[in-house]
């Protein structure tokens, strides 16, 4: 797989004193992605980043920064709003996603995602796990049982609704639906997961259980996490990137970056001096 | 803050809530309150077809006559004045209001001469024959007729002897007594007589007064060796039942007076035939028997292509013999009187008797309806006279006849039939309600099966697939096809496309089995373009795409169709239908309807359900999209299942569009109250039916009456779906639309 790699990464790091990022193996890597949803006006500018897998990868950063619209890159999210332009590469795996041998399903499989704000299907907390592998083929009804316990098992939520598997989704709190839909994200057995600000709409317990949830997905998925929070981009990621205006202004390890940021823009915002 | 300014602008604001909420109040309940009060004035306007008749009993006092010896009754149309005949030839008008004697007159009858038998000749007249004794056959006249003086109406009372007929071979003391005498006088100028003497005898004796000849015949011999019982002509004359003693029944032919032909004879009981009665229009006839049972019989073609009288209906049976039957001169109702005095009100099409009159313990001698059959009197043996005022508007309908299959005259099987009005005073209004909500139902069919994909599908793709700048053209433009006036497409496709459509029937159907292969065929070849290429295509190029292969069908279909037409259906497919599948192709059919109709209902089922699809949350779209499905599958699973309380009750409101739409059925179907499935007859649709028949119908006749209910029905229908629809579109929100 790796060998397959074309992004120099070195060139797609900030700084150089580094050395963690580039003993990982990179997932997801961009090559100056520039991302335009009105021409001439653009919402990524030059983004270089790579971002290494199993691990926990944080966006932070003002709103309007583009931290969102970078990670619905990753998944061609943005493609569903008309008249957008990407220029640059986006490889996962390797592979350019936007190239014709690509089907736009399995690169959503394989990547997997979490909306800012809950969204279950109006249907059972079953159906809802199901879905995915639904859409993709699997018909299999013992194999269907198997994935929606192992994924609510993942989302730390079996315990809670195991009993009721076939109540409406709609019924759930707002944090176990948060939950549900990480679960539901599972069940495709992706390799990448990205969250959009999963915990903003959240009470601080349930964002705590989401977070919790986190750090169980951490070594078996790549997680993508974009959030304005920035301690919970310290508690939970192992990488933070930092943007602004469309620009990656740093990326480094969570802890360098918080304690020992290289830009004296990332200082200024994790200090709190703007933001 | 508490200042008095303040206070009073509180004030202000407190009352103008106040006024606003009774207003809102009172608007709400308006509304509800006046659609109960729609349904009650139809319920009003419709309740009297089943409600029974009613009747008030007015004693009269004892007739001026000594008891016994009255034979017979009359009435004037007004029920001002009344008349009986007594034996020994006197007749006595008087005036129904006091008893007190209007005019008298008699009969010249020989001393020891008395009359024996009395017939009435035409329903609602008062022309009889009278049978004496002594052998005498004497016709007379009563008229009453009313006389207008300034503003007061008087009843001028004469009486006329038109004819006195001795009959031959008399016997040498007594005379020839007779019996079981009959008599009519048609339109046509012929007089009818039948009697049996004392050998038993039928003798018939004809008058054509055109022709001022006379014509005898004695027919006791196609008879065979039995006694009859009673005998009775059609009021035409041209039919003569006979009944016998044992029950036997004889059906002669007199169209030819010159030649009496006995059509058919048969048994059905061995009970004697005690009264033969024809109702009006000369084809029912009610046979009375001496065990007290009433059977309904009419002729009916049978396999063989003959008629034969058909026994329709046993009416309840009574305790005793039957000894009088008079049939209505208005309607096809009747009333029959038997020996314990009892009378009863019946109804031939509703196979019901409607009333009872328990009249005396006293005998009845005679009892006449009333011209306008809205009354009868009725004279005992002690000579007292009663009058019963009848309140029977609508004897004709019961809930069997307005929803059941009926027997009528002149149908070989029992039917639902809706014929409300036809060329004579004798044609049987016939009310079934069904064709009519058949023939709805069906026009409502084949509408949404045409109407429902085409909108559907349509508010799937300009909700979910069409580029935003097409669908805002789109939306609107179907929009404003509601705004079509609905006689404009009645008028477009009644007179336009249906000789259209049947002109090139052919072409419309290969167009029908073309257009879907040629599409799926466009679809496989936009297919083939590498996607690479594809994807550098505006969005939505793929309708440019089809539309030439949609041309080239439609030219292929257009000039092609009339040789596959010479080849496979010997050049006339209307003409192969007919012939080869018995299917008779009108050229406003249901398909037309269906076609003119579902243009009515797209764009409501459209807007609606457009509207449902588009309020699904992009969310939840995002979300499948998101977990790999394809933009078909995350419409179809999870956008459609959302939105399906919307487009239920978006279904549903074409479909109470459908049901109650009335110019497009009323232009293009045709009319025609018949049930029939296929889609190439038309229909009567109740809404149509409505409109047509309002102008004609009588203020509180029965027809009147029969078209409330019709409208009451469509109010219950449409009431009926619209609260299914919102009950069902509710459960479906509660159930997939919590978002």
């Amino acid at each position: 797989m790796s060998d397959k790699m074309v992004v120099d990464i070195g060139k797609a790091l900030t700084s150089e004193k580094i050395n963690s990022i580039n003993e990982e193996k990179i997932i997801i890597a961009t090559e100056n992605l520039n991302f335009y949803y009105v021409a001439d006006k653009p919402a990524l500018i030059d983004v270089n980043i790579a971002i290494p897998e199993k691990k926990v990868t944080a966006f932070i950063g003002p709103s309007g920064c583009g931290k969102s619209t970078l990670l619905r890159c990753f998944n061609r999210m943005n493609d569903l709003i008309p008249d957008i332009k990407v220029h640059g590469k986006i490889l996962i795996d390797g592979d350019d996603i936007h190239s014709n041998n690509i089907r736009l399903e399995d690169l959503r499989k394989k990547v997997g995602m979490v909306f800012q704000r809950s969204n279950p299907f109006p249907m059972s907390i079953y159906e809802n796990v199901a879905f995915g592998p639904k859409v993709n083929g699997e018909n299999s009804k013992s194999e269907l049982d198997a994935v929606v316990e192992s994924s609510l098992v993942q989302a730390d939520l079996w315990r809670e609704v195991k009993d009721r598997l076939n109540d409406s989704a709609l019924d759930l709190s707002g944090g176990q639906q948060q939950r549900l839909c990480i679960a539901r994200a599972l069940a495709n057995k992706p390799d990448i997961i990205l969250m959009d600000e999963p915990a903003s709409a959240l009470d601080p317990i349930s964002t705590g259980k989401i977070e919790e949830t986190i750090e169980e997905l951490r070594g078996n998925y790549t997680v993508v996490i974009v959030t304005h929070n920035m301690q919970q981009a310290a508690r939970v990621s192992d990488y933070t990137a930092f943007m602004m205006v469309g620009e990656l202004v740093e990326f480094n390890d969570t802890r360098s970056l918080f304690t020992n940021p290289n830009k004296k823009l990332t200082e200024e915002y994790i200090t709190g001096r703007f933001g | 803050m508490n200042s008095p300014d303040s206070s009073k602008y509180h004030k202000k604001i407190k009352r103008s809530n106040d006024i606003a909420k009774i207003i809102i109040t009172v608007g709400g309940y308006g509304v509800i309150a006046s659609i109960v009060l729609i349904l009650m004035f139809l319920l009003y306007e419709s309740l009297p077809l089943i409600i029974s008749p009613s009747v008030d009993e007015k004693d009269l006092g004892i007739a001026d006559s000594k008891a016994n010896d009255i034979i017979a009754t009359g009435l004037d149309r007004y029920t001002e004045v009344g008349y009986f005949l007594k034996a020994k030839g006197q007749i006595v008008f008087f005036y129904l209001a006091d008893n007190s004697t209007a005019y008298k007159d008699s009969i010249s009858l020989e001393e020891s001469e008395s009359i024996i038998s009395f017939e009435k000749g035409t329903l609602g007249k008062d022309i009889f024959a009278v049978g004496t004794n002594k052998g005498r056959i004497i016709t007379a006249e009563a008229k009453m007729s009313p006389e207008y003086h300034r503003n007061s109406r008087t009843i001028k009372c004469s009486f006329k002897t038109n004819e006195i007929y001795t009959v031959e071979n008399l016997e040498e003391n007594t005379g020839e007594e007779i019996s079981s005498l009959d008599f009519t006088e048609n339109e046509d100028g012929f007089n009818y007589w039948g009697w049996v003497n004392q050998k038993g005898e039928l003798k018939l004796r004809i008058y054509d007064s055109d022709e001022e000849e006379y014509y005898s015949h004695n027919i006791t011999s196609m008879l065979g060796d039995v006694n009859i019982s009673s005998i009775k002509f059609s009021s035409s004359g041209e039919l003569l039942m006979v009944g016998t003693d044992k029950g036997d029944m004889f059906w002669f032919d007199l169209s030819d007076p010159e030649d009496v032909l006995l059509k058919d004879n048969w048994r059905f009981s061995n009970s004697k035939i005690t009264k033969l009665e024809f109702l009006i229009g000369d084809n029912s006839l009610l046979i009375g028997q001496q065990d007290g049972s009433l059977t309904h019989w009419f002729p009916v073609r049978k396999k063989d292509g003959d008629f034969k009288f058909t026994r329709i209906n046993d009416f309840e049976k009574q305790n005793s013999k039957i000894t009088s039957i008079q049939a209505s001169p208005r309607n096809r109702s009747f009333f029959t009187i038997n020996e314990d005095g009892e009378i009863y009100l019946g109804y031939s099409t509703t196979k019901s008797i409607q009333l009872k009159l328990d009249h005396t313990e006293n005998k009845i001698i005679s009892a006449t309806y009333s011209p306008k059959a809205d009354g009868l009197i009725v004279i005992d043996t002690r000579s007292e006279m009663i009058y019963y005022s009848i309140d029977n508007d609508h004897p004709e309908t019961n809930l069997n006849t307005l929803f059941g299959k009926v027997w009528y005259e002149g149908y070989e099987n029992p039917a639902f039939v809706w014929q409300t009005t036809g060329g004579s005073d004798e044609f049987e209004s016939k009310f079934s309600l069904i064709p009519l909500i058949f023939g709805t139902l069906k026009g409502t069919f084949y509408a949404m099966i045409f109407s429902i994909p085409l909108a559907l599908l349509t508010a799937i793709y300009v909700s979910q697939f069409a580029p935003k700048k097409w669908a805002r053209i789109i939306k609107p433009t179907i929009e404003i096809m509601a705004a079509l006036p609905s006689v404009v497409i009645g008028f477009l496709a009644g007179l336009y496309f249906s000789p259209l459509f049947e002109k090139h029937l052919i072409t419309a159907f290969a167009l029908l089995i073309l257009i879907p292969i040629v599409f799926l065929m466009s679809i496989y070849v936009w297919k083939l373009i590498p996607e690479n290429r594809r994807l550098r295509f505006p969005q939505g190029a793929h309708l440019v795409f089809i539309i030439p292969f949609l041309a080239a069908s439609f030219i292929t279909a257009i000039s092609f169709a009339p040789y596959f037409e010479d080849l496979l259906f010997n050049g006339n497919l209307n003409q192969w239908l007919y012939n080869t599948l018995a299917i008779n192709y009108d050229q406003r059919n249901s398909f037309v309807v269906g076609f003119a109709l579902g243009f009515a209902v797209i764009p409501i089922i459209f807007t609606i359900s457009e509207d449902a699809l588009s309020n699904v949350p992009k969310s939840l779209t995002s979300a499948s999209l998101a977990l790999g499905a394809s933009q078909w599958q995350a419409v179809m699973k999870i956008v459609l299942p959302a939105a399906a309380g919307g487009i239920f009750a978006a279904i549903m409101l074409g479909l109470g569009r459908a049901i109650g739409e009335t110019m497009i059925v009323l232009m293009a179907t045709g009319n025609t109250p018949i049930m029939d499935l296929s889609p190439f007859n038309g229909f009567r649709a109740m809404s149509a039916a409505i409109a047509v028949e309002i102008p004609e119908a009588p203020v509180d006749g029965t027809l009147y009456r029969v078209l409330f209910l019709t409208a009451l029905m469509l109010f219950i229908f449409t009431f009926v779906i619209n609260s299914f629809a919102a009950w069902i579109g509710d459960k479906l929100r509660k159930k997939y639309a919590r978002f």
